[in-house]
C-alpha cells in the first residue's frame, strides 16, 4: 500500500490548468437554443395576468413557459409543499415567472422584456420571528412554522435530562441572543443546464454535485423511467451544497427542449445565483447555559428560529450543543417560511451559525468564571455523542491540545483588551464535531487485456478531488501503481449509482465501494487469471456499510489571532491554526486545500457576507460578489493545517469526513478573538465594520 | 434602463467594475416596451494565442463571449459576466483584462492570450506546472483567470513576493478559497525562474 497517505497532485490536474476541462457550461450542441428566466420583482404577489404574445412574436423566440402552460412540480425544491416551476402566487423577489427559449441569449433576454405581467402585490414578511407573530401574513397555506416530516407543526425538539433541574442546580446561569445572516454559496460556476431529447430519452448536461440524484429527481418530476434520463457532468465549478439535486432550470431546459424540438441551454446570471437558487439559512438563537462553580456544564437550552425563505428545501436545523457533555440539554428549533430567497444547504448547513452562538456563549462563561477558554473546553468537551453513543474514533481532545501547542495559545493569548493603542490584538478558539450523513454507493472496476484498470464511479468531483481520491483508493486496493488506473466518472450512462457529493460522504461511501469492487476483481483474477487480448474482467460492489452502536464524527479545533483597528472598525486575521481529525488522510495535498478553503469561506461569513434586504420593498440589495464582499486574495490569511490522524475502522483505509468541517469553527473563533482583543462581544453576523464600531461605541 | 442597449451600457461604464452594482436587480425591472434591436455585426481581426482570426462579431458580444462561442476556446470562463470575479481574465496586448466587460469589437487588431496559449509545443508553462504541484485549483473554474493574471505579473515582476502576488491577483476570486495555494504556486514559479528581478513592482490591476 503506497498511494493512500501521500500528497498526490490531482489525476486531472493538467485539464484543470490548460483550459481543456469540459465543464457543463462548455458543452455546445448543434442548433441549441438559449433560455432565460423572468423573475418576480415582488417578494409576494398574485399574478393576475401574463401576456406572452409580444414576446412570442419576436423573431428568434421559440418557446415560452409560464404557470399557465406548465404545471410541472419540482419535487426537490420543497419537501413540504408542492413547488411548481412557476408558482402563483410568487413568494420571493426572484421567484420564476416565465422561461423563454430563443436562438440566442440576447434574443431570450429581449423577449423577457416583452412579457407583460400584472401583479397584485401582497403583504410580505422577511424575518423568521416576525413571521411567527400573530397576524403575520401566511407565506404558505397553513402558516409559517414549517411542519416536521410527519406534517405536525411543532418546532424540532431534542431533550436529554431536565433543563429546569439543571438550571436549578447551577452556580450561575448565562443567557444571550445571537443572530446569523443569509449568506450565499456563491460558487464560481454559475448554474447551467443543457437538455437534449433523442426520441423519448433525455440527456442533461448539468452542473450537479450528484449525477445519480439529479437523474432520479428529473425522471420522477418528468414522469420518465430512470433509464430514459442521462445526466452528464464531467467537471463542475463548485457548489458547496447548492447543486445537490436536480434544479428547476434543469426541468425548464428539458421542457423547453421537448416543446421546441431543439437542445436548450439555460445559464443563470450571477444575480440569479444569489437570489433564485439558495444560500445558508439565517438564524436567531436564544441560548441559556447553566454551570457549576468549577466550570462543569449543568444545562444547555437553545430556542432557535431559521428563516427558510418560502420553501422547505433544507432542514433548518441548528447545530452546536453536540460539542459539549452536559446532563441536561433541550433544543427547540423552528424552521420558518419567509418571503426571502430560499435557504438550504451550504457547506455544513446547520453548523457555522450554530457553533458561532454556542461557542460565543461558552467563551463568556469561561471568561466570567476566570477559566482559560481552552481549559474550559478540555473540561466540558464531548467524549460520547450526546453523552451516550461512542464515537467510532475520537481525536477532538488531541485537536485541542496539538492546535493550541502549534498556536502557542498559552503565551499568545493575553487577558481581554490588553492592548492600549488603537490596534488591539486578541486570540480566540472554537471547535467542531461533524456527523457526516449516511448513504450508499456502487463501483465497477474493469480490467482489460492491456492491463489497465477502469474505475467506474458516479462521482462528479465538486473540487474536493474525488476523482483522485477514488484513484488512490483503487490503486491501493488493487495494489497497482496509480498510473495503471483510469477513473470514469460524471456520466450516468457509464457509472453506477453514487451518493451525491454532499454531506461529505464520497470518500466514505464511494471509496468503500471501490475497495469492495477491487476485492471482487482480485477474487476473479485469482480464479481466472488476468484477461488477455479483447477479454475483460469486471469486479463490482454495492456495499451497505453499517456502523453498530457508534457514530462517526469528524472533529476540529481552530485557533485565531486577529488585529482590530478600533478607529477604522476593521478586523484582520494575523494567525490561524486549524487542527482536524478526519481519520486517516487519503491525500494530504488536496486535504490541506479543503481545510484552507473552508476556513477562508468561514472568515468571509464571519466578517463580511450577508444578503441584505430592503425592508420596505422586500427586494435584495446586494446580490453578487461585490455586494456580498466575498473573500479575496488580499483578505485571505495564511492558514496552518494540522491533521490528527485517528484510524477509523469503518472508513476506507481509516478515513473519515473532511469536506464540510473546516468552515464550522472559524466564525466562532473570530468572534471570540474579537472579544479577547476588545473586551466587547459582537452577537450578530457578519461582524462588519458598522457592527465593530457599534460594539466599541 | 429600458432604452439603454448592452453596448451603450458597457461603453458608458468603461469601469464596469464600479458600475456592476447599478445593474438592474432582475430582468423584470427592465421596461416591458423594449424591442429587440436589429443584430449588427462587424468584421473583426483578432490574434488569439498567435493565430489570426477574422470573424463577424455581434456588436453587443463581449470579448469573453467571442472567445468562447465563436472561437470555441472555452478555457476562458465567465463567472459573473459583470466584472466582479476575474474568471474571464485574458491578456490583451499583454495586459490582463476582464473579457466579460470588454466588447469584442474593441479588441479589433489586438493580440489576445488565453489559457489555451500557455502551454508551448506540448510542454506546460512553469506557472501551470507550479499550479499542479501546489494543488492551486480545487474546482478549477477560476484557474484560467488566476493563471493569466499571474502571467501578466511575472512579465513585469519575475520574482514576486507573496504580498505582491496577492495584490496582483486580488481581482481573481476563488470561492473554493484556495488563495494560500495560488499564492504559493505563483511565488514558487517566480522563484524557479532564472534571471534578475524585473523592472517594476507590479501591475496586476485589470484596466
Amino acid at each position: 500500500m503506497s498511494a493512500v497517505g501521500k500528497g498526490t497532485p490531482r489525476i486531472d490536474a493538467v485539464s484543470r490548468v490548460s483550459g481543456a476541462a469540459t465543464y457543463s457550461g462548455d458543452v455546445r450542441l448543434p442548433n441549441m437554443l438559449h433560455a432565460r428566466v423572468l423573475r418576480s420583482p415582488h417578494p409576494h404577489a398574485r399574478i393576475i395576468a401574463i401576456r406572452t404574445a409580444k414576446a412570442l412574436a419576436l423573431a428568434g423566440v421559440r418557446g415560452i413557459l409560464t404557470h399557465q402552460n406548465c404545471g410541472v412540480a419540482w419535487s426537490s425544491g420543497d419537501s413540504r409543499n408542492i413547488r411548481y416551476l412557476f408558482n402563483n402566487p410568487v413568494r420571493f423577489a426572484g421567484d420564476a415567472v416565465a422561461a423563454v427559449a430563443a436562438i440566442s441569449p440576447y434574443v431570450a433576454e429581449d423577449a423577457l422584456q416583452l412579457i407583460e405581467v400584472e401583479y397584485e402585490e401582497l403583504p410580505f414578511v422577511l424575518e423568521a420571528e416576525a413571521a411567527l407573530a400573530a397576524g403575520a401574513v401566511a407565506v404558505q397555506p397553513g402558516g409559517n412554522l414549517s411542519p416536521d416530516d410527519k406534517g405536525v407543526r411543532e418546532p424540532e425538539t431534542y431533550r436529554r435530562g431536565d433543563v429546569a433541574q439543571g438550571f436549578a442546580a447551577s452556580y450561575r446561569v448565562f443567557e444571550d441572543r445571537y443572530t446569523s445572516a443569509h449568506v450565499n454559496n456563491a460558487q464560481m460556476e454559475r448554474r447551467v443546464s443543457l437538455a437534449a431529447w433523442d426520441g423519448g430519452r433525455l440527456t442533461v448536461y448539468a452542473s450537479t454535485q450528484g449525477i445519480s440524484n439529479c437523474q432520479r429527481d428529473l425522471a420522477a418530476d418528468l414522469k420518465l423511467p430512470v433509464e430514459n434520463v442521462r445526466v452528464v457532468c464531467q467537471f463542475m465549478g463548485g457548489g458547496f451544497g447548492n447543486k445537490n439535486q436536480s434544479h428547476d432550470f434543469d426541468l425548464m431546459a428539458a421542457l423547453l427542449a421537448r416543446e421546441t424540438g431543439a437542445p436548450v441551454r439555460i445559464e443563470l446570471t450571477r444575480k440569479e445565483d444569489y437570489v433564485a437558487v439558495h444560500g445558508r439559512w439565517p438564524t436567531t438563537q436564544y441560548y441559556k447555559v447553566g454551570v457549576a462553580s468549577d466550570g462543569t456544564l449543568k444545562a444547555i437550552q437553545l430556542r432557535g428560529y431559521s428563516g427558510m425563505g418560502p420553501h422547505r428545501k433544507g432542514s433548518g436545523a441548528i447545530s452546536g450543543p453536540e460539542l459539549y457533555q452536559c446532563p441536561h440539554v433541550e433544543t427547540t428549533v423552528s424552521p420558518v417560511y419567509t418571503n426571502t430567497a430560499v435557504a438550504a444547504n451550504y457547506r455544513a448547513p446547520s453548523f457555522p451559525q450554530g457553533v458561532f452562538a454556542i461557542e460565543s456563549l461558552m467563551d463568556v462563561v469561561a471568561s466570567e468564571l476566570a477559566i482559560d477558554p481552552l481549559e474550559f473546553r478540555l473540561k466540558n468537551v464531548t467524549r460520547k455523542y450526546q453523552d451516550e453513543v461512542p464515537y467510532t474514533s475520537y481525536g477532538l481532545e488531541e485537536c485541542l491540545r496539538r492546535g493550541a501547542a502549534a498556536f502557542d495559545w498559552k503565551t499568545r493569548r493575553r487577558p481581554n483588551a490588553a492592548d492600549a493603542g488603537p490596534v488591539k490584538r486578541g486570540c480566540g478558539m472554537a471547535m467542531a464535531s461533524f456527523h457526516s450523513r449516511v448513504g450508499r454507493s456502487s463501483a465497477v472496476v474493469r480490467l482489460d487485456g492491456a492491463g489497465r484498470y477502469w474505475v467506474h464511479v458516479g462521482v462528479t468531483d465538486v473540487g474536493g478531488g474525488a476523482k483522485t481520491t477514488m484513484a488512490l483508493i483503487a490503486a491501493d486496493a488493487l495494489d497497482v501503481p496509480l498510473e495503471a488506473i483510469t477513473v470514469v466518472s460524471g456520466d450516468t450512462d457509464r457509472c453506477p449509482y453514487s451518493v451525491g457529493e454532499s454531506g461529505s460522504r464520497t470518500t466514505n461511501f464511494t471509496g468503500q465501494a471501490v475497495i469492495e469492487a477491487a476485492k471482487d476483481l482480485r477474487r476473479q483474477m485469482a480464479d481466472k487469471g488476468r484477461p488477455t487480448g479483447d477479454a475483460v474482467l469486471i469486479g463490482s460492489a454495492t456495499p451497505d456499510p453499517k456502523i453498530e452502536k457508534a457514530v462517526r464524527h469528524s472533529f476540529a479545533a481552530h485557533f485565531v489571532e486577529v488585529a482590530v483597528d478600533v478607529e477604522l472598525g476593521s478586523m484582520r486575521v494575523l494567525k490561524y491554526v486549524a487542527a482536524h481529525d478526519s481519520g486517516r488522510i487519503v491525500n494530504p495535498l488536496t486535504a490541506a486545500s479543503q481545510v484552507r478553503g473552508g476556513v477562508t469561506m468561514g472568515l468571509g461569513m464571519a466578517l463580511h457576507e450577508q444578503l441584505l434586504y430592503d425592508r420596505r420593498s422586500g427586494i435584495p440589495l446586494n446580490a453578487g460578489y461585490y455586494g456580498a464582499r466575498v473573500m479575496t486574495h488580499m483578505d485571505a490569511p495564511e492558514i496552518e493545517v494540522i491533521f490528527v490522524e485517528t484510524e477509523d475502522q469503518y472508513g476506507p483505509f481509516g478515513a473519515k469526513t473532511l469536506g464540510e468541517p473546516p468552515i464550522i469553527p472559524s466564525v466562532a473563533a473570530v468572534a471570540n478573538a474579537f472579544f479577547n482583543a476588545t473586551g466587547r462581544r459582537i452577537k450578530d453576523l457578519p461582524m462588519s465594520r458598522e457592527r465593530i464600531l457599534e460594539a466599541l461605541a | 434602463m429600458s432604452d439603454v442597449s448592452r453596448r451603450e451600457f458597457l461603453e458608458s461604464t468603461a469601469a464596469a467594475v464600479t458600475a456592476a452594482a447599478a445593474l438592474p436587480a432582475l430582468p423584470a425591472e427592465l421596461g416591458a416596451s423594449a424591442q429587440a434591436a436589429a443584430v449588427v455585426r462587424t468584421p473583426v481581426t483578432l490574434t488569439v494565442n498567435g493565430r489570426q482570426h477574422r470573424v463577424e462579431i455581434e456588436d453587443r458580444s463581449t470579448l469573453a463571449e467571442a472567445i468562447r462561442d465563436q472561437l470555441g476556446l472555452t478555457g476562458t470562463k465567465i463567472g459573473c459576466d459583470r466584472g466582479e470575479c476575474g474568471a474571464c481574465t485574458v491578456l490583451l496586448d499583454g495586459s490582463p483584462i476582464y473579457a466579460c466587460s470588454y466588447l469584442a469589437v474593441w479588441a479589433n487588431g489586438s493580440r489576445v492570450e488565453t489559457v489555451e496559449g500557455l502551454a508551448q509545443r506540448g510542454g506546460l508553462h512553469p506557472l501551470q506546472k507550479s499550479f499542479i504541484e501546489h494543488d492551486a485549483p480545487q474546482c478549477g473554474f477560476c484557474t484560467s483567470g488566476q493563471l493569466m493574471s499571474a502571467k501578466a505579473l511575472l512579465a513585469v515582476n519575475p520574482h514576486p513576493s507573496a504580498d505582491q502576488v496577492r495584490s496582483a491577483l486580488t481581482g481573481n476570486l476563488c470561492r473554493c478559497s484556495n488563495y494560500n495555494h495560488y499564492v504559493r504556486a505563483v511565488v514558487a514559479a517566480g522563484a524557479a525562474t532564472p534571471g534578475p528581478p524585473g523592472p517594476a513592482a507590479l501591475t496586476g490591476e485589470p484596466r
